[in-house]
C-alpha cells in the first residue's frame, strides 16, 4: 500500500525534492529563515493560497479554469468585514451568508458554462469582471473591521501551531477524500481526461461541472474569510492577481491545463514553493522587481520540467 | 497516353501487430483515371499516405516521372508534384476561398504585403476552369459539400500537380454533385492530369475510370484496364480469401427479442431502419465506411436524441435521450475508438472499469475501495485481463488488453443488448481470436449481441444473422450465414443491388 501510493504519486516525487532542494538553500543563505518562527509565519501566509489553490486544482482537473476567484476573494473579504464591523454578534451567519454567496457565484459560474456553453475561460473571466465592478461599488478603500474571536481563524495558535495551518491540512485531506474516494472525484478526473469517454460512460456532465465550479467559488469565499480574519480589514483589491497565482501553484504541482492529470498533493508542493520564494526573498531584502523576474523564471522552469517528462 | 508517371515497386509497411502493406507494386500511366478499391482495412490509406509523404515505407521504392524519389513530408509531395484531396477537408471554415487556395504559399507583392488581387485572380481562373461557380471572396464556411470539394480541387491544381489523389470523393456528395464531380475529373484528364480515384463505390469505377488496382489484406491483386472486368470479378478480386481465424461454434438457442427497432431515422445519416436482435445471438452488421452503422448504434445508445422512429427495448418502448438512460436500461456500447471515447488513459484499470457504476460502490459517503476491487477483479479474472495490478494506468496496457478493460467496464454494468462497434480493430490476431471468444460466450449467457464490422471473415465468422447496411438504409437482411458468400454481402454493401 505505501509503495503503490509513492508508485501512483511517483511524478510529484520530482516537485518536492524541488521543494527540499529550496528549503536547503534557504536556510544556508538567511539564519532567519531557520527560526521557528519564521517557518510557521511561512505557513500562516501559505494558507490563503493553499487554500484557494485547492479549488483551481479542481477546476484545471475538469480541463476547466476558474479566473473569477481573485475578484471572489476581494469581495467577500470587503463584504465580511464590512458586515461585521458594526455587528460583532453576526459573526456566524455572516459565515454562512459569504459561504452560500461563494457557492451562488459558483453555481452561476457552472450555468454559463453548461448551460450557456461559455467556455471556462471566459464565463469566469467575465464573473471576475463583474465581481470587481461589484466591490469597488460596494467600497473603494479598505474598509471594516472584524471581531476579536473571528481573529483566531487566521491568527491564533494552538499550542506552538498556527490554527490557519492546521485548518488548511483538514482542508487539503477533506479534498484528497473527495478526489479520491467520492464518485464526484472520479467523475471529475473522467470528465477532464476524456469528456467524451465520460459521457458515454452515463457520468452526468452538467452535475459534476457545476460541482466543480461551486466548490472552486466555495474556496475562494472561505479564502476571503480567512484574509479578512488575518488583515482585520477588508480591502477591495486584495484578491488582484490571486487567481493567477494560484493557477501558477496548480501548475507548478504537475496538473496539466488539458485536464484529468495531476492532483492535490503536488498543488500543495506547488504552494509551498511559491510562498518559500517569496519568504526567502524578503528576508534577503530582494526588490519587488527582481522578486517578479526570479518567480516568473522558476515557473518556466518547472512546468518545462514537465513537459520535458512527458 | 501511354507514358508512365508514377510506380511503385514492392512497398512494405508495418505496424506493430500487422502488414498494412505487402510488397505493394503497381504502376499509373499518364493522363488516365486509375482507380483504388479494396476493403476497409485492405491498406488503402496506408498506400495514400506514403504517395502524400505522411507516412514512410519500410521497403520499397517510388517512381514519379522515371526517377526514384523518396518523399519526405506532405510539403515535399506537394513540390514534386502530387496532391491529394482528403475524405475530411483541409480547409479553414472563416477564411475566403482565394484565402484557403493559397495558404501557406500566400503571393506577396512589393514590399511585406500581400497581393490580395493576383492571388483571387489566380483563384477565380482556377476555380473557372473547374467550371466551378464559387466567388473567390466567399467564406468556406458558407459553402456547400461540392463547392467546398471544389475549392480542394482547385487548391489542389494550383501547385501544378501532376497526380491528384481523391479519397473518396463522392462519399458525401448527392447523385447531381456527382455528375459534376465526374465532369471535373474527366476535364481534369483532358488536360493531361493523372488521377487516383479511392473508391469502394464500384458503380463509379465502371463509371469514371480507366484502370484499377485491387488491394487485399495489403498486398496487390493486380492492376486491370477496366474494360476487362465485370462487377461480379471486381468483388471477387476484393474479397474471397482462405480463413485464417477460427470462430466459436454457433448454438441454435435465441430467446425474447432483446432490441426491437422500427423506422429509425436520423437525417440525413440513418433512413428507416428496421431490426431485431434477441437474447442469445450475434447479429452482425455489416457496412462500409460511411454507410451509417456507428450513427445506428450511437442513437440506440443515447447519443442523439433528436430521432425519429420506434426502440424498443425488451418490448418496452424507449425515448433515448441521454447515455445514461441507455446504460440503466440495459444497453451497453463498446465504441469503435477506445482512445477517444472508451477509455480516459490517464485514470487506472479499476477506476476506468467503475466508471459507470460507481454509485453502486457508495457506502454512506465515501467509495467502497473493496467492493470496487472486488468487483474488478472478478472482471478482470474472466476477462483475462493482463495487467499488473488493478491501479496500473491503462496507457501502458497493449491494445488487445485496452480492450478488454473497455469490455470489462460494460460487462460491470451487467447489460442486456451490448453494441460492438469494429470489436477487434487494431488488435493482434490472438487476441482477436479470445474477443470472439468472449462475444460468443456472453451470447450464450443470454445477452442480444449487435456487432458492428467492416471485417467480412468477422461477420461471416461470427454472426448468426447479418444485416447489411448502404447509405443509411439497411439493404439486406442474411438469415443464414453458413449459406452467403463474402461476394454476396460486397454486392449490397457497394451499392450494386439495390433492393
Amino acid at each position: 500500500m505505501k509503495i503503490s501510493f509513492l508508485h501512483r504519486h511517483r511524478s510529484v516525487l520530482g516537485i518536492y525534492g524541488l521543494l527540499i532542494g529550496f528549503l536547503v538553500l534557504s536556510s544556508f543563505l538567511s539564519p532567519q529563515f531557520r527560526t521557528s518562527y519564521n517557518i510557521f509565519n511561512l505557513f500562516r501566509q501559505a494558507v490563503a493560497y493553499g487554500l484557494l489553490s485547492i479549488g483551481q486544482t479542481i477546476a484545471i482537473l475538469s480541463a476547466g479554469i476558474d479566473l473569477s476567484v481573485g475578484s471572489l476573494v476581494s469581495l467577500t473579504a470587503c463584504l465580511t468585514s464590512g458586515i461585521m464591523v458594526g455587528n460583532p454578534h453576526l459573526v456566524v451567519p455572516i459565515i454562512l451568508f459569504i459561504l452560500a454567496l461563494g457557492i451562488g457565484v459558483g453555481a452561476g459560474n457552472g450555468l454559463l458554462i453548461t448551460k450557456l456553453r461559455v467556455p471556462p475561460f471566459i464565463a469566469t473571466l467575465a464573473t471576475s469582471a463583474f465581481l470587481q465592478g461589484a466591490v469597488l461599488l460596494y467600497t473603494k478603500k479598505p474598509v471594516g473591521g472584524v471581531t476579536r474571536g473571528f481573529m483566531f481563524f487566521a491568527n491564533g495558535q494552538l499550542g506552538m501551531i498556527p490554527f490557519a495551518l492546521i485548518f488548511w491540512i483538514a482542508m487539503i485531506v477533506l479534498f484528497l477524500f473527495l478526489l479520491q474516494k467520492t464518485s464526484l472525484g472520479l467523475h471529475i478526473y473522467a470528465v477532464g481526461g476524456n469528456r467524451e469517454v465520460a459521457r458515454l460512460s452515463g457520468v452526468n456532465l452538467f452535475k459534476t461541472i457545476m460541482m466543480v465550479y461551486i466548490l472552486s467559488a466555495g474556496m475562494a469565499a472561505l479564502t476571503g474569510l480567512f484574509i479578512a480574519s488575518r488583515l482585520g480589514i477588508g480591502d477591495p483589491l486584495i484578491g488582484q492577481g490571486m487567481e493567477l497565482e494560484s493557477i501558477t501553484a496548480v501548475l507548478m504541482g504537475g496538473t496539466t491545463f488539458a485536464g484529468g492529470k495531476g492532483g492535490l498533493i503536488g498543488t500543495v508542493a506547488g504552494v509551498l514553493i511559491i510562498s518559500l520564494i517569496n519568504n526567502i526573498l524578503n528576508l534577503m531584502n530582494v526588490q519587488g522587481f527582481w522578486q517578479w523576474i526570479i518567480k516568473g523564471v522558476i515557473v518556466v522552469v518547472v512546468v518545462a520540467f514537465y513537459r520535458e517528462k512527458e | 497516353m501511354e507514358q508512365e508517371i508514377l510506380r511503385v515497386e514492392k512497398i512494405t509497411k508495418k505496424f506493430p501487430g500487422v502488414v498494412a502493406l505487402d510488397q505493394v507494386s503497381f504502376s499509373v500511366k499518364k493522363g488516365e483515371v486509375h482507380a483504388l478499391v479494396g476493403e476497409n482495412g485492405a491498406g488503402k490509406s496506408t498506400l495514400m499516405k506514403i504517395l502524400a509523404g505522411a507516412l514512410q515505407p519500410d521497403e520499397g521504392t517510388i517512381y514519379l516521372k522515371g526517377q526514384e524519389v523518396t518523399i519526405h513530408h506532405t510539403q515535399h509531395a506537394r513540390e514534386l508534384g502530387i496532391s491529394i484531396i482528403y475524405q475530411e477537408f483541409n480547409l479553414l471554415p472563416d477564411l475566403s476561398v482565394a484565402q484557403n487556395i493559397f495558404l501557406g504559399r500566400e503571393k506577396v507583392g512589393k514590399g511585406p504585403l500581400l497581393n490580395y488581387r493576383a492571388m483571387v485572380q489566380e483563384a477565380q481562373e482556377l476555380l473557372h476552369q473547374l467550371g466551378a461557380e464559387i466567388s473567390p471572396y466567399a467564406l468556406v464556411r458558407e459553402l456547400g459539400v461540392a463547392q467546398q470539394q471544389q475549392v480542394e480541387i482547385a487548391k489542389a491544381l494550383s501547385v501544378n500537380a501532376d497526380v491528384v489523389i481523391m479519397d473518396e470523393p463522392t462519399a458525401s456528395l448527392g447523385e447531381h454533385e456527382v455528375q459534376k464531380l465526374f465532369q471535373i475529373i474527366t476535364s481534369l484528364k483532358n488536360r493531361g492530369v493523372t488521377v487516383i480515384y479511392i473508391s469502394h463505390r464500384l458503380e463509379e469505377i465502371f463509371t469514371i475510370t480507366d484502370s484499377v488496382t485491387v488491394l487485399k489484406d495489403g498486398k496487390c491483386m493486380g492492376t486491370y484496364p477496366v474494360r476487362e472486368l465485370d462487377e461480379m470479378k471486381l468483388v471477387k478480386l476484393m474479397v474471397g480469401r482462405t480463413f485464417s481465424e477460427t470462430f466459436p461454434p454457433r448454438s441454435g438457442e435465441k430467446g425474447e427479442v432483446v432490441l426491437e427497432i422500427k423506422n429509425l431515422s436520423l437525417p440525413p445519416v440513418l433512413r428507416e431502419i428496421n431490426l431485431t436482435v434477441r437474447r442469445g445471438e450475434i447479429v452482425g452488421l455489416f457496412g462500409l465506411v460511411g454507410a451509417g452503422r456507428t450513427e445506428l448504434a450511437k442513437t440506440i445508445f443515447g447519443v442523439y436524441p433528436h430521432y425519429q422512429g420506434h426502440i424498443a427495448v425488451r418490448g418496452k418502448m424507449l425515448k433515448l435521450n441521454s447515455c445514461r438512460r441507455a446504460i440503466f436500461h440495459g444497453i451497453s456500447y463498446v465504441p469503435e475508438d477506445r482512445k477517444e471515447e472508451g477509455l480516459c488513459l490517464e485514470l487506472s484499470v479499476k477506476e476506468n472499469s467503475a466508471l459507470p457504476i460507481l454509485d453502486r460502490f457508495k457506502q454512506t459517503l465515501l467509495l467502497s475501495d473493496r467492493a470496487m476491487e472486488t468487483t474488478v477483479q472478478r472482471l478482470v479474472e474472466s476477462l483475462r485481463i493482463k495487467t499488473p495490478s488493478l491501479r496500473q494506468r491503462v496507457k501502458f496496457l497493449s491494445g488487445g488488453n485496452q480492450q478488454k478493460v473497455v469490455l470489462a467496464k460494460w460487462l460491470a454494468t451487467e447489460p442486456q443488448l451490448i453494441i460492438f462497434d469494429e470489436p477487434t480493430r487494431g488488435i493482434d490476431v490472438g487476441a482477436k481470436a479470445e474477443i470472439y471468444q468472449i462475444m460468443r460466450e456472453l451470447a450464450n449467457q443470454g445477452n442480444g449481441i449487435l456487432m458492428i464490422s467492416s471485417e467480412l471473415p468477422e461477420i461471416l465468422g461470427l454472426s448468426d444473422r447479418i444485416y447489411v447496411m448502404y447509405q443509411g438504409r439497411v439493404v439486406r437482411e442474411f438469415t443464414s450465414p453458413e449459406n452467403v458468400t463474402e461476394e454476396e454481402i460486397m454486392v449490397y454493401a457497394t451499392g450494386l443491388s439495390k433492393v
